[in-house]
């Protein structure tokens, strides 16, 4: 199956490869070199739109910033505008680069309109600045030299090489962890960095790679052109077609946008020859913004993906899933060792805490304030967690206790206070650094990356970052193994190849476990672990979360239930109104009388809350 | 020092009708959290409506706009229940690209109609001017910002005082909540998107007198509505408001003391600037997040 498909994909690339040698007719190699054209940016546009999620309505601008660069060097430094086309490249991966600068705060909608607001501003800058650009004149690029037998031999296989390549760096960025990485950015990129995706490094290189052949293309395509003018190389409608290309393919495949690219121009070029006149450019309007609407709306995941769901559905038959099978009570595995202690050499994080603490308080909380607007949410907390403990952390809803672990891993920056981790303060730190010094918590409401795997889900944690390592295949080598591991000892083991998103809510709590384990941290919070779980799960969850402890780790529980909670701890530290209440062994504060009257008497009063 | 004045009185009076034209758009954000940015080409196309009736009849442009704005009403609410409510079941990101490809059609629809060369509404006043010593207030620029000052203030009041007003606000505070304490949903955001549309006939008029345009110009004008709302904060009323006077102000400043030329691009590095200093906005509050995926 997988030959065959290879053999086809062969077939047509040798084809599309050979087609200058068979007909000499300019007009199909003018076709096909659009198709080139629009192919790189919609390759590039999915780098970016499809597999990091940050959809641009303006990459279209790459295109032009790489032709006048290319364009504008050529005629300063009188050489070949192929020479310096790959400068046009860089010119755009620069731009792009700013670009990224932008998402470190915009999310979604406000991404998109600054993609825009770039296409936008760089096509005035152009028009406005004639005096290198030619403004609204148009700039002439130099005549092309080479034999006149050879046609647009060149610029044809120049844009082909630049397709293929473009190809090749979407199956290469998938594979690897960068591509792992870029993915969960996608799905959730605030949980992506707090299990230590770096997101900023990530969403650089890959709008910088979402750029870069874009650039080269342009210039290419502008040496083609031989007048760059705004409206060609600033060209809004060329910005849509790309993104409809890329939406019609199949939006985060490789071939998707390929595919799509091959259909929009020739659905332009059919419309260009079957309309004329005056009414041509209208009525092409028309169709592309109404094509771009039926996508939408009838085809939203394009067609790559539409078609493997079909083939998988009919390959599969109604084989059972092991989704949402009943969870079996089996003994529990030994719980896996601290990377630190076992495999190779130690990461930074854990050396660090293991050996240069003095301190017996691990996680150390002192005057945290947190305000919102006029809400006081936190009111100079001052807790300490002892290293090696489970530590309870209870109190009446909204009492800040879930905002007490979004201050402490770093989800917003805090109004006042400090918080230290083994003696090291981390309260400047970035929500990356902290998971990386060794804070991991999980959520109320599990967070996986929903269209990953569950081992790519756990593979995707990682407790530190080196450039080096983006290269690497996305679950291989020492971490597939640990987050096989991790997931056997979790008891999901039989789960590894599930897409996450199909899974039950309570086997999400425990990937997200399993995910918080790959981060090997030193201190893991856990946020209502028991909360909307059956008896045998949380009993499964105690005796790991115990396991777990014995061998080491430490832990902060905030929980509802009780029993359950208080059981398990060691210590408990009681919020409410944002303030500490009570702090010590869980007895004697479960019958503290000030605990008694805020929480536990209301609570028995009111019947139980959960 | 008149310069400066005179800059100011003219910035703010594109100002008002700036506020205006984003109004609607920062509403049907605020409370669907949709993007639409087929508002630019609405704004368009009651210019062109606008100027079509004004050839036709000779009735004052202006009072063309507030008889459009039920029109633009009922063709907000055709593309609420035929485009955006459905892409918003499918995928809430494509709204964006959905309506980015009805902006593009319509401006094909109104090139194969009007034609791709500029239109204006002349009515008389509109070489007019009222002087205050040195000063020029330009009548037509003063009747459309007090015009949309009105329209403002009655979208303002409809939100505030009325039950329906209530209903958008809660719906947009927690649509489910909503649906629970007994509001129709889907019909309260058709009714929005309806209103928030009916905001475009005035805002098209103003167009028509004070501007020339093509059907392209819609790019132009989302540009500038996106603008005045991440200055002022996406989905705040107020913000809008403010912000709609700073690109005014800083557009006519930038054309007094700078070039004409660069006063188009104005609005675009505004967006950048701001999204990259204050992302949420100047009147955008920082809220509190549950650590909960949205």
């Amino acid at each position: 199956m997988k030959a065959a498909r290879g053999a086809v994909l062969g077939g047509m690339v040798l084809l599309v490869a050979l087609v200058p040698l068979f007909t000499p007719d300019t007009y199909i190699h003018n076709l096909l070199i659009l198709t080139f054209v629009v192919a790189v940016t919609a390759s590039g546009w999915n780098i970016m739109g499809g597999l990091t999620g940050y959809v641009s309505l303006g990459h279209g601008a790459f295109i032009g910033v790489g032709g006048y660069t290319a364009g504008i060097l050529a005629q300063r430094w009188d050489v070949s505008p192929f020479l310096v086309a790959p400068l046009g490249g860089v010119a755009a991966a620069l731009v792009a680069l700013l670009l990224g600068l932008a998402t470190r705060k915009t999310r979604g909608a406000a991404f998109v309109i600054v993609s825009y607001a770039m296409l936008e501003l760089l096509g005035q800058v152009t028009r406005n600045w004639s005096g290198v650009t030619g403004g609204s004149q148009g700039f002439l690029m130099p005549l092309p030299s080479w034999d006149i037998r050879f046609q647009n031999w060149p610029f044809y296989y120049a844009l082909f090489a630049l397709v293929l390549l473009s190809i090749g760096m979407t199956v290469a960025i998938r594979r690897s962890k960068l591509g792992l990485g870029l993915m969960a950015i996608r799905d959730d990129e605030d949980k992506a960095a707090g299990i230590g995706v770096r997101t900023p490094v990530y969403k650089s290189i890959a709008f910088m790679a979402s750029a870069v052949l874009v650039g080269v293309a342009g210039a290419v395509y502008g040496y083609y052109v031989s007048t760059l003018s705004v409206g060609t190389m600033f060209d809004v409608v060329l910005s849509m077609q790309v993104v409809l290309a890329a939406l019609v393919g199949g939006r985060g495949t490789v071939w998707g946008p390929i595919l799509g690219a091959f259909l929009v121009v020739s659905l332009s070029e059919l419309t260009n020859t079957t309309l004329g006149g005056a009414d041509a450019g209208a009525i092409r309007l028309i169709l592309f913004g109404g094509l771009l609407l039926a996508v939408v709306l009838l085809l939203p995941k394009g067609i790559l993906p539409a078609a493997s769901n079909l083939l998988e559905r009919w390959r599969r038959g109604s084989a059972a899933s092991p989704t949402g099978a009943r969870l079996e009570d089996t003994p529990l595995p030994p719980a896996p060792a601290r990377a630190g202690t076992t495999t190779g050499p130690s990461t930074g994080s854990t050396a660090g805490s293991t050996t240069g603490s003095t301190t017996a308080d691990l996680l150390r909380v002192t005057d945290l304030t947190m305000r919102f607007g006029g809400v006081t949410a936190l009111d100079t907390v001052t807790l300490a967690v002892p290293r090696g403990s489970i530590t309870a952390l209870i109190g009446p809803n909204g009492s800040g206790k879930t905002t007490l672990f979004n201050a402490v891993d770093g989800t917003y920056p805090v109004t006042s206070g400090s918080v230290a981790l083994a003696g090291r303060p981390i309260t400047r730190l970035g929500r990356v650094q902290r998971a990386h010094a060794g804070v991991g918590r999980s959520y109320q409401l599990p967070r996986l990356f929903d269209s990953l795997t569950v081992v790519e889900n756990v593979a995707a944690a990682t407790g530190e970052f080196r450039l080096t390592n983006l290269v690497l295949g996305a679950v291989s080598g020492a971490e597939a193994a640990r987050a096989t591991e991790l997931l056997e000892f979790v008891g999901m083991g039989a789960y590894r190849q599930a897409r996450a998103g199909d899974l039950s809510y309570g086997q999400r709590k425990l990937v997200e476990l399993a995910q918080l384990l790959m981060l090997d941290p030193d201190v893991i919070l856990l946020d209502e672990p028991a909360a909307g779980i059956n008896p045998t799960l949380r009993r499964r969850l105690t005796a790991l979360i115990r396991a777990l402890n014995d061998s080491g780790r430490t832990f902060v529980i905030i929980e509802h239930d009780m029993h359950f909670v208080l059981s398990l701890a060691d210590h408990a530290v009681v919020l409410a109104r944002g303030a500490v209440l009570a702090d010590g062994k869980p007895g004697d504060v479960s019958t503290d009388p000030a605990v008694l009257e805020a929480y536990l008497g209301e609570d028995l009063a009111v019947g139980a809350d959960k | 020092m008149t310069l400066l004045l005179q800059t100011l009185i003219l910035g703010l009076l594109a100002g008002g009708v700036y506020a205006l034209m984003s109004s609607g758009f920062t509403l049907v954000f605020g409370v669907m959290k949709v993007i639409n940015l087929a508002h630019g080409a609405m704004i368009v196309v009651a210019a062109f409506l606008t100027w079509w009736l004004w050839d036709r009849t000779g009735i004052d442009p202006l009072l063309i706009g507030v008889c459009l704005s039920p029109v633009m009403a009922g063709i907000g609410w055709l593309l609420y229940k035929t485009v955006i409510a459905r892409v918003q079941r499918v995928d809430w990101e494509l709204t964006l690209v959905a309506s980015f490809g009805v902006a593009v059609a319509a401006g094909g629809v109104m090139a194969l109609i009007w034609g791709a060369e500029g239109h204006a509404a002349t009515p008389s006043y509109v070489t007019a001017s009222f002087e205050l010593g040195s000063l020029v207030v330009p009548e037509a620029q003063l009747y459309a910002c007090v015009g949309a000052v009105v329209l403002l203030a009655a979208l303002y009041a409809l939100l505030r005082g009325t039950f329906l007003g209530r209903a958008i606000r809660a719906s947009s505070a927690n649509r489910d909540s909503a649906a629970l304490v007994g509001i129709t949903v889907e019909r309260t955001m058709a009714a929005m998107f309806a209103i928030g549309a009916a905001t475009t006939g005035f805002a098209g008029a103003a167009l028509s007198v004070l501007y020339q345009f093509v059907p392209d110009s819609h790019y132009v004008w989302i540009g500038r509505i996106l603008c005045v709302v991440i200055l002022g904060g996406l989905g705040s009323f107020l913000g809008a408001g403010l912000g709609a006077g700073i690109l005014g102000v800083s557009e006519a400043l930038t054309s007094s003391y700078v070039d004409a030329r660069w006063a188009t691009a104005v609005p675009y590095v505004l967006i950048i600037v701001i999204l990259l200093v204050r992302p949420q906005g100047l009147l955008g509050g920082r809220v509190r997040a549950d650590g909960v995926a949205a």
